[in-house]
């Protein structure tokens, strides 16, 4: 099926530019995700072409790069420091504008140094690391020297990917004939709503040569949606249905077995 | 199967949430308490954030609550008048309640002083209910019946703005009542519980209140104080979790119902002692999570969606 699609690509990029040798061709099998009562996750499945020729087949020169940005989202990233033995919440640094979720992915381990030439995506200059801190606005509260703050940005990291919110990887992007490739981006249940940005590039000699972006929404819908923005829009009547509900169901129950009993 | 919650923005397994319903409303029938003690911490265990574990057990109380009062009231056992001055001052108390939970959410201490207010009130509860069991349990293999006192004489009862209530026999200040259903109210309100185990203890030796009318008139004053604390975080906290309400509201009434019927069937001590040592697990799983250094000392939070 992917198969049909992306040869039936071919045809059209082929027939629309045949002096193009190299393109990068791809699809995606959504452009939604919907969140619904039976939401658990979702895999995003992307896939493509590393050339219009079917015929050519990649080489080790040749990588492609699949980067994933959330909506953006505020963060309040708080520190447990002990007291007395207990293990309590003491310091909390504030991130504006980060990515609520980020994926990137490439064929083959790409470094530091081609990320930051080429500003792809939130990769830190210097190290590991995946945010460009000097574009976050932060607010420091009390944590003012500088190892601390380091310790506060590896914690982001950390937390957000134990959440599966964050991931970096090389092995994810399968490659098929030689030619094509596919992914699949596994989206967890925690993802915030909004609209998602997916960025692919196709590296040849570690220069970009071609990019291409396209946008996808994370949405609530159908009761999972009709609830959610009941409570925003009209919250004391939604806590009076769900109480009435409540008394219903506590009410019923107890004539039910009542009955029950006497019999 | 798993159910998307549209509040607290999980999905969790629907049977688990069955099961926790059926297992916390059991209790509760057995033992007739409203079960909010242990619903909201076994809700944080399985991963429902903090906020909407307390609000979404306020409201699950409020059924629990309707299905325990129908029998009292029916056996004409509820003080209507003393329930209604313990409520006003529940009210106030559960404005402030809620205004010093969405603080602290603010502060991001919510975790830790739910965390503390739980460990002290089911340490509290578990210690209590074990001693006073086994006691029970001594005295009945050595054949002893204790005697109790019908009355209690004392502060409250010299107080101005005395009122008669007749179903009580009691002509006392409306003073204690109020504020006892004040402090009731904030707690109700910070934790989710209908704070059965502290009022009935309270209505007896603060009040003097007959101990037929208590459960009662306790019960009926739950359902309006967590049908309060129920609004109040709707409107002000937004972490009323309707769809996580359902689920929970249906097992436990169930689960209740079960639950009164194995309790004909046992001996109070024996149950009591029982559940002494389940609240004192949880308590002790709550203390482990305050004092063991955990393997992340981050946590987390989003405070807004930038759009």
């Amino acid at each position: 099926m992917i198969k049909q699609l992306i040869i039936l690509f071919y045809i059209l990029i082929g027939t629309l530019t045949p002096s193009i040798s190299i393109a990068l061709v791809i699809g995606s099998d959504q452009e939604e995700i919907y969140i619904d009562a039976n939401f658990s996750g979702e895999e995003l499945l992307v896939f493509g072409a590393f050339y219009s020729d079917p015929s050519q087949s990649r080489d080790s020169k040749s990588d492609i790069l699949i980067e994933v940005v959330g909506p953006l989202e505020d963060v309040a990233l708080r520190k447990k420091d002990s007291y007395f033995g207990f293990w309590l919440n003491s310091k909390s640094v504030t991130f504006r504008d980060v990515p609520g979720f980020y994926y990137l992915s490439s064929t083959s381990e790409l470094t530091n140094e081609f990320l930051a030439n080429n500003q792809i995506g939130l990769l830190e200059k210097k190290k590991s690391e995946m945010i460009d801190w000097s574009s976050l606005t932060t607010d420091w509260g009390g944590v003012v020297n500088e190892k601390e703050k380091e310790e506060f940005y590896s914690a982001l990291i950390r937390t957000k990917q134990n959440d599966s919110l964050y991931k970096q990887v090389s092995d994810e992007i399968e490659i098929i004939d030689g030619n094509l490739f596919r992914s699949y981006i596994d989206i967890p249940n925690t993802v915030p709503v909004g609209e998602y940005n997916v960025n692919l590039h196709l590296i040849i000699d570690n220069e970009v040569s071609q990019e291409y972006s396209y946008n996808f929404m994370v949405t609530r819908v159908g009761i999972e949606e009709a609830i959610y923005s009941f409570s925003k829009n009209y919250p004391f009547l939604y806590g009076l249905i769900s109480l009435i509900i409540a008394i219903i169901i506590g009410w019923s129950g107890a004539e039910i077995f009542k009955r029950f009993r006497k019999v | 199967m798993s159910i998307y919650l549209p509040i607290a923005e999980l999905s969790v397994n629907i049977f688990l949430l069955l099961s926790l319903g059926g297992v916390v409303g059991f209790l509760s029938g057995m033992f007739g308490l409203g079960g909010g003690f242990l619903m909201t911490p076994l809700l944080i265990f399985i991963g429902i954030p903090t906020n909407v574990a307390v609000a979404t057990s306020a409201n699950q109380i409020v059924a629990s609550s309707i299905s325990g009062t129908l029998g009292h009231w029916r056996q004409g056992l509820v003080d209507f008048k003393m329930g209604g001055v313990l409520l006003i001052g529940a009210f106030f108390g559960s404005i402030l309640g809620v205004w010093i939970f969405s603080k602290l959410v603010a502060i991001g201490q919510i975790d830790t002083v739910i965390s503390i207010l739980y460990f002290t009130l089911l340490t509290g509860i578990g210690l209590s209910m074990l001693i006073e069991s086994s006691k029970v349990i001594r005295d009945r293999i050595r054949r002893k019946s204790v005697k109790r006192k019908i009355h209690y004489h004392n502060w409250a009862h010299r107080l101005p703005f005395k009122v008669r209530f007749y179903k009580s026999k009691l002509y006392i200040s409306i003073i204690p009542p109020i504020i006892i259903g004040f402090v009731i109210g904030i707690l109700s309100a910070t934790m989710g519980i209908g704070g059965a185990f502290i009022l009935i203890p309270a209505m007896i030796y603060f009040l003097g209140m007959p101990t037929s009318k208590v459960i009662g008139t306790s019960l009926f004053q739950i359902i309006f104080i967590t049908a309060i604390v129920t609004i109040l975080h709707a409107t002000t906290t937004f972490a009323l979790d309707a769809v996580l309400a359902f689920f929970l509201v249906l097992s436990s009434v169930i689960g209740a119902q079960v639950g009164v019927l194995a309790a004909n069937k046992l001996r109070g001590e024996e149950i009591r002692a029982l559940l002494a040592i389940i609240v004192l697990g949880v308590a002790t799983k709550i203390a482990l999570d305050l004092l063991v250094e955990p393997n992340e000392i981050f946590n987390l939070s989003v405070i807004r969606l930038v759009f």
